[in-house]
């Protein structure tokens, strides 16, 4: 394989641009033009007034995770710890009970996440063989006063329902 | 060392041990050949068809692995086109009825049908019509479980029972897809060996109810080690692992393979006796039963050792040649009498033909080689005139209390440096935390003198201080186990000839200790 | 010692020593808001007192509290306990005495009695200046290495050799000033930039020293460590720099220092060269001899500037999406009416100046108050350049820094410095 040479054109090598003086009043130009055009009216500024203007959410957005539910109601997880294995940030934490609705044989007696140390990056959500986890809460603002408080148990995961219709989410999620 | 052949695989010339079939010469050279049913203990049986290979110009062209034999010039075909049509025929017809709930499966991981399938096949399933169904989760005693829809028929547990326990609780009963693997009604497995089969069961259709969803496999670190569950020595696997903001714990122990001592196999009880280790431990110093630090408590005793006039040392049949061998030092150096009485770890008639002995004693051998005395005679009359005793972890109360050492015991001022909360530490009024046999390393030697070495395989967050620290805590001058082993060579003829570094994984069967011993 | 000559004294102290300080809130507010605005964001704007938010103000006000309040900590490590105190008073100080030459307006002339309007009336001026400044990277290299912190010494070494090559170019620029001015007395200098050139031209040193005053300002950001110069904090790769073991008031006052030293530079750069209190064309003299009309100039003018200002706020100060009854126009409203409110006042003192106590002191005065003014605005302009410049222009590569001083402006002063002392020699 031959190694592709390419060659970047050197910018600032003008005597004008050496003298440096020059390029930098052209740059306090524009950003002068910034200020003042902000000055004199605030309301074209990029930005968004959060919290009272929140950000529209997508079904693609990793927020907060959830587990899901089967039709009847039962937990879909099996605890397989495929999600666990995943995890870049090793922070979800399983254990294992013996299951006798017949969805399976394996269900989870514990489940926690630690949303401190998760990176939101959605590696669960891809591994689960049963689309059992999902970040499709639409939390995106996890806060609190306790670091315990933010270790979320089985309870907590099954208990927020998911922030969109079924086909909207797999479209999104594709 | 056996004869040494030439064979050619895939046109590439090897040389392997003559005698042996094809799947494990090759294993020796470093080429697997995917099989089910041949278990080296068990024998070829020929069912599986996995291991089919190709002989070029054979007659027949084609040949089960495990029931050929390596013969000089053979040409044997691996990766050719239909060996490999083979393979991937095999696995398809295995996975027919599979039920394919690897997620859910202890096996996972470490199943023979899951790896070969992602190294031969890969294929999807052609299958239109509906799985047959067969039993799941069926109790077959002795804690194994059973799962029918994932056995692949490979015959190895029933061959188990028949010829390794001689127990033939396992059949397999019906034909075609209807066959399944079961026990006869109302008899259960009942023998002291019937774990075994959830580890040599291919596939994930034996599991062990007490593994049983505790963890997966891949997160375990498996760590060899030796089970001190009896003078056996058996070699095991030691799985730990440790969770997040929890501490290094033992999952399980599965057999590991050496032939001079264990063969494949370990008995129930030493499999299951990994829960000793994770229960039940002293974890902190106590003087008169109110917690101390450690360095403190170290201080209390050399205090009471320099005070004592005839102090008395007892030491456990457990601990390692080198904690032997120190702690004897410290015995000379604070003028104690030791002791290695130990007739309460033989429990007479419990011991069988196979691997389970009488005596639960791991290192009895080694107190005999440092000469360490453990009559009763010698334990009684040292109890009776000692001020101080400093018991090393020798659970004097294994088989059951003592009643005579128990009224003794409770009159003599002890101290106990003890890996577990055991009722013959209650009248200590020093108790020092020590580590358990998975948490240090060392060499112990077997009853039938084979020498075998284990590494330190747990480590736990606030580790443990084993016999031979303690032992240099209290002015010893040995700091960790090698360091022992210049004085060891000494005084023990039939060791000077050992490097405790180079001791093979199958450790060192000892030539008649007994005559050099007498010498020496 | 006249009461009057007390009374000037401690006025113009306290000019001295609080100017500047309460510059500093105005300063952390403009760096702030004018980052923002300078990237379109909005900057500080949520701390509120009873939903008054003066713009961001209180914003300051918080973090100040939040500074004072903060435990102090002297890092355990800290060898040196006495230097490491002692830096950032250090460098808070010398940033502080360095206004203490500049004046502020002209020469107040009280019947026969002449007050020179700077902190402490000396005649050495300019030479004090470039000796407390130069004092004043003592206390960031005091502060680096009594931190014992490698990030903390590099951020000193850093400072005292960018210190070391700029002064160089300072001093340079500064001597064919001097050459010019004929004196270091900076109210003279002062003074001097009253007069026109041509008879029309304001003789401002900028007007005299084009070259000169290029490098003394370039000079200038360089010994006030302020971007693109500020490689002593480098928080990319030095973290923090020399303050990276500091907090809570320590911090503070190194914080403080640093916008104390960028008033004080800016106040210097205007006395320079930009005409000091000096509004063009009007000397003291004329004003003082048409003090009558300049103030109905600007009693006229006020109520104008009220009004677009009220505008202008009025078009800002509200929240940019739907809310109900809308608090931050009411808030708006408030800050209108004390606008006008303060207008109205104005207009009255004036007036009452007008009708009862015009001509001879008063004047006097009222020109005084008036330079101060356009002194204070001029700083204030020149501190803008400094936010302005910090948020337009990335930091220098180390080596590009140590180029610049010795490669390029030093031959360049001394150039200056010839062609300086040619004309001066050939045109007298
Ligand atoms: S989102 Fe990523 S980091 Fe968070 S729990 Fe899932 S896999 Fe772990
Ligand atoms: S959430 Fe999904 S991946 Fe995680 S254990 Fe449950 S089933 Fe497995
Ligand atoms: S036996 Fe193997 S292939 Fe079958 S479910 Fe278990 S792990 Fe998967
Ligand atoms: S249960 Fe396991 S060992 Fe027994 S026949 Fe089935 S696959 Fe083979
Ligand atoms: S291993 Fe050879 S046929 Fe099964």
């Amino acid at each position: 394989m031959s190694i592709k040479v390419r060659t970047v054109e050197r910018k600032g090598r003008t005597f004008l641009e050496q003298l440096y003086l020059v390029e930098v009043i052209k740059g306090m130009t524009v950003t002068l033009g910034h200020f003042f055009r902000n000055l004199l009216d605030n309301s074209r500024l990029y930005v968004r007034h959060y919290p009272e203007v929140k950000p529209e959410i997508t079904a693609r957005w990793r927020g907060r995770h959830r587990l899901t539910r089967h039709e009847d109601g039962s937990v879909k997880c099996v605890a397989c710890f495929m999600c666990q294995t995943n995890c870049p940030s090793n922070c979800i934490m399983i254990e294992a009970g013996e299951r006798f609705d017949g969805k399976s044989e394996k269900m989870p007696t514990r489940f926690d996440i630690d949303l401190l140390e998760c990176i939101y990056c959605g590696y669960c959500v891809e591994a689960c063989p049963m689309d059992a986890i999902r970040m499709d809460t639409g939390i995106y603002s996890v806060t609190s006063y306790s670091r315990e408080s933010m270790v979320l148990g089985l309870e907590d995961l099954l208990e927020t329902p998911g922030a969109f219709a079924e086909e909207e989410y797999k479209k999104g999620g594709g | 060392m056996a004869e040494l052949v030439k064979l050619f695989v895939n046109g590439q010339e090897v040389e392997v041990e003559s005698g042996k079939n094809l799947i494990d010469a090759l294993r020796v050279v470093g080429i697997e050949i995917p099989h089910f049913c041949y278990h080296p203990a068990l024998g070829a049986d020929g069912n599986c068809r996995m291991c089919l290979v190709g002989i070029e110009d054979g007659r027949p062209p084609l040949v089960p692995a495990c029931k050929t034999p390596v013969q000089e010039g053979m040409k044997v075909l691996l990766d050719a086109e239909h060996i490999k049509k083979i393979q991937r025929d095999v696995l398809e017809f295995e996975l027919i009825n599979h039920p394919v709930d690897c997620p859910v499966c202890d096996q996972a991981g470490e199943c023979a049908l899951q790896d070969y399938y992602m190294n031969y096949s890969l294929d999807d399933s052609r299958m239109q019509v509906a799985q047959v169904t067969k039993g799941k989760r069926m109790d077959f005693g002795c804690g194994v479980v059973h799962d029918q829809e994932r056995c692949v028929l490979c015959g190895r547990c029933v061959r188990f029972t028949r010829q390794i326990t001689k127990t033939g609780e396992l059949g397999i009963v019906n034909r075609t897809d209807a066959a399944r693997v079961s026990i006869f009604p109302g008899k259960p497995l009942n023998n002291r060996y019937a774990l075994n089969i959830v580890d040599i069961c291919p596939v994930g259709a034996m599991t062990s109810s007490d593994f049983r969803f505790r963890q997966r496999v891949w997160f375990l670190k498996k760590d060899p080690g030796i089970c001190h569950g009896c003078s056996k020595g058996c070699a095991i696997y030691i799985d730990h692992h440790r969770e997040k903001y929890k501490d290094d714990v033992i999952y399980r122990y599965r057999a590991r393979t050496n032939l001079n001592v264990n063969g494949y196999f370990i008995c129930d009880d030493g499999r299951l006796s990994y829960a000793g280790e994770n229960e039940n431990r002293q974890t902190s110093a106590l003087a008169d039963g109110a917690v101390i630090g450690f360095d403190e408590g170290i201080e209390l005793v050399r205090e009471r050792l320099d005070r004592a006039r005839k102090p008395l040392m007892l030491i456990s049949p457990d601990c390692s040649l080198e904690q032997m061998w120190a702690v004897q030092r410290i015995a000379t150096l604070y003028g104690a009498e030791l002791s290695g009485y130990s007739d309460n770890y033989i429990i007479d008639g419990d011991g069988d033909e196979y691997l389970i002995n009488d005596d639960k004693a791991a290192n009895r051998r080694g107190l005999e080689l440092l000469e360490i005395d453990f009559s009763r005679a010698q334990f009684l009359t040292g109890l009776q005139h000692t001020d101080l005793l400093v018991n090393f972890n020798n659970d004097l109360f294994f088989g059951g209390v003592d009643e005579e050492l128990k009224s003794l015991l409770d009159k003599t001022q002890s101290i106990a440096v003890c890996s577990h909360q055991l009722q013959v530490y209650e009248s200590a009024s020093i108790v020092l935390p020590t580590a358990s046999y998975s948490e240090y390393g060392g060499t112990i030697i077997n009853e039938d003198n084979v020498l075998q070495r284990f590494e330190k395989a747990l480590f736990k967050n606030e580790d443990p201080k084993d016999v031979l620290e303690i032992t240099r805590l209290l002015g010893g001058a040995i700091n960790d186990a090698p360091h022992a082993w210049p004085g060891i060579k000494q005084s023990v003829a039939c060791l000077a000839d050992i490097d405790p570094q180079a001791i093979p994984a199958e450790g060192i069967k000892l030539q008649n200790s007994e005559d050099t011993n007498v010498g020496a | 010692m006249s009461a009057l000559d007390i009374l000037l004294v401690i006025l113009r102290i306290a000019f001295g020593a609080f100017v500047p300080l309460s510059f500093v809130a105005v300063l952390v507010w403009m760096e702030r808001r004018g980052a923002a605005f300078f990237q379109d964001r909005a900057g500080p704007n949520r701390c509120n007192v009873l939903g008054f938010r003066a713009g961001g103000l209180i914003q300051n006000a918080a973090d100040g509290i939040k500074l004072a309040f903060k435990e102090d900590i002297v890092p355990g490590h800290v060898k040196h306990k006495f230097y490491f105190i002692l830096a950032p008073m250090l460098v808070f100080i010398t940033a502080l005495l360095c206004f203490a030459v500049i004046p502020f307006a002209d020469v107040l002339i009280l019947g026969d009695k002449h007050y020179i309007m700077q902190a402490i009336p000396m005649d050495i001026g300019i030479l004090w200046f470039l000796a407390v400044v130069g004092f004043g990277v003592y206390g960031i290299i005091l502060a680096g290495w009594s931190s014992h912190n490698k990030y903390g010494v590099l951020g000193g070494l850093r400072a005292a050799a960018q210190v070391i090559s700029y002064e160089i170019p300072m001093g340079l620029a500064l001597v064919s000033l001097l050459a010019v001015y004929g004196t270091v007395n900076l109210t003279e200098m002062a003074q001097f930039q009253g007069r026109l050139l041509f008879g029309f031209i304001p003789m401002w040193g900028f007007v005299l020293q084009p070259l000169g005053v290029i490098i003394f300002i370039v000079a200038a950001f360089a010994e006030t460590n302020r971007t693109p110069f500020d490689l002593a904090e480098g928080e990319s790769e030095i973290v923090a720099g020399y303050h990276v073991e500091y907090s809570s008031m320590k911090f503070a006052l190194f914080f403080m220092g640093e916008y104390v030293a960028m008033f004080v530079s800016s106040a210097l750069i205007v006395t320079l060269y930009f005409g000091s209190y000096q509004i063009p064309w009007f000397t003291t003299e004329t004003l003082v001899t048409y003090a009558r009309p300049v103030v109905i100039a600007i009693m006229i003018g006020l109520p104008v500037i009220g009004y677009f200002f009220a505008e202008w706020m009025k078009r800002n100060n509200r929240s940019h999406y739907y809310r109900e009854n809308d608090p931050r126009q009411k808030e708006t409203a408030v800050y209108v009416a004390l606008l006008w409110s303060l207008v109205a006042i104005l207009e009255v003192v004036l007036l009452v100046y007008l009708v009862f106590a015009h001509g001879g002191v008063a004047d006097r005065i009222l020109v005084a108050l008036l330079q101060i003014g356009t002194f204070l605005f001029k700083t204030f302009l020149m501190c803008f350049v400094y936010v302005w410049v910090r948020w337009t222009l990335p930091r220098f590569r180390y080596d590009q820094l140590q180029k610049i001083g010795w490669e390029k402006l030093l031959p360049l002063a001394l150039l200056n410095i010839f062609i300086t002392s040619a004309i001066i020699v050939s045109f007298g």
